[in-house]
């Protein structure tokens, strides 16, 4: 699975692993805490947690965990905070399939990737059958 | 013999002082060289047996330097081992469901909504639903930071639940932030019924009271007209 590029001008704000739903709690948490740094408003804090929340929901229910580095970084010339999420799980099947709303594989509403996707202003993912899956999120200034 | 060697016993004492050395490299630090005669040789002799004295205290030293740390991390291992269980206890601690009103039942979330409190939260609820006999539940999220889609599922299913059981859900507190970010997630919530605040719950489920015992003494004045 080819990594996403980095750029070497980003800031990386910390690597937190993902095993347990504490840490889903947790890493949830300093998301918060760096969206009110960046000085976002309040329903920017909450688009962004509500994103990273999904998204590590997904990473301890089908990947059995895996982790997340947050970056702060400059992109398509807006102040950006990147998150991204790595796994050495199953992979999605069927991409198109889980990007569309109401589609679920584990008995949830089915709106956990769309969902995300609408909550953040960059939404990328690479994933591959029995290797992993790896999104990147990013939200404007 | 002052400041001179004793030429006949100095192989033995160099021999002597060599032992010693060795045992100290071997790690015995109760040796000294012993000095019966006292000559040029005796300050050597004494400068070891002080050296083996610093040895041993510089030994003790470190040694009690490294029972503290291995104290300290022990305690510091216990403090973690509390900060985690008191984790897990802040986790399932059980939401109370108390009844506020005639046929009215509150339920205060407030933090996480995981799977295990989820369940522990709509087991407590139907119970009291069941016993009490209620008709209104208000399910107060004002406590709850992130609504993410496995909560509203949560949410959801407990109200669904409760409607089973005959007893209507008003959810509120819902902040304005979180309203928008249910919209953008795409989650459809139309089917409960919500209130901005829990005054307002409050207010409603109270009028709700009225209406019905309004309508059960039409009804049962129907029946007495009926009866006569």
């Amino acid at each position: 699975m080819q990594a996403f590029e980095y750029d070497s001008d980003w800031t990386e704000l910390g690597v937190y692993p993902v095993k347990t739903e504490n840490d889903i709690v947790r890493v949830r948490q300093m998301a918060r805490q760096y969206a009110k740094n960046f000085r976002m408003g309040i329903v920017e804090q909450t688009r962004i947690t509500t994103a990273v929340s999904e998204l590590l929901r997904n990473m301890y229910q089908y990947a059995n965990g895996g982790e997340v580095t947050i970056n702060q970084g400059y992109v398509e010339e807006h102040n950006a905070l990147i998150f991204t999420f790595e796994d050495q799980g199953p992979g999605i099947e069927n991409l198109d399939l889980a990007m569309s709303d109401g589609y679920t594989s584990g008995g949830g509403m089915g709106y956990g990737l769309p969902g995300a996707k609408r909550l953040v202003d960059s939404f990328e993912i690479r994933t591959e059958t029995n290797t992993g899956t790896l999104i990147r999120l990013m939200k404007w200034k | 013999m002052e400041d001179k060697l004793d030429l006949k016993n100095v192989k033995q004492r160099i021999n002597h002082i060599e032992e010693v050395l060795s045992s100290v490299a071997a790690g015995d630090l109760d040796v000294r060289v012993d000095s019966t005669v006292e000559d040029d040789l005796t300050g050597i002799e004494e400068a070891i047996n002080i050296l083996i004295e610093d040895l041993t205290y510089e030994l003790k030293q470190s040694i009690n330097m490294q029972n503290d740390l291995q104290e300290k991390l022990k305690k510091i291992q216990d403090q973690q081992k509390t900060i985690v269980q008191q984790q897990e206890d802040l986790m399932e601690l059980s939401s109370p469901v108390s009844k506020v009103w005639d046929n009215i039942l509150i339920l205060p979330v407030i933090g996480t909504l995981d799977s295990q409190r989820t369940q522990i939260m709509m087991e407590n609820l139907l119970q009291k639903i069941v016993d009490t006999g209620c008709t209104m539940a208000i399910l107060d999220i004002t406590g709850v930071p992130t609504v993410d889609t496995q909560v509203a599922n949560h949410l959801l299913k407990t109200v669904t639940s409760a409607r089973l059981l005959g007893a209507d859900c008003i959810i509120s507190g819902i902040s304005p932030a979180i309203a928008q970010t249910i919209v953008h997630l795409g989650i459809d919530l139309s089917i409960i019924r919500t209130k901005a605040t829990l005054q307002d719950a409050m207010i409603y489920a109270m009028k709700q009271n009225k209406k019905s015992d309004a309508l059960i003494t039409s009804n049962l004045d129907e029946i007495e007209e009926r009866e006569e």
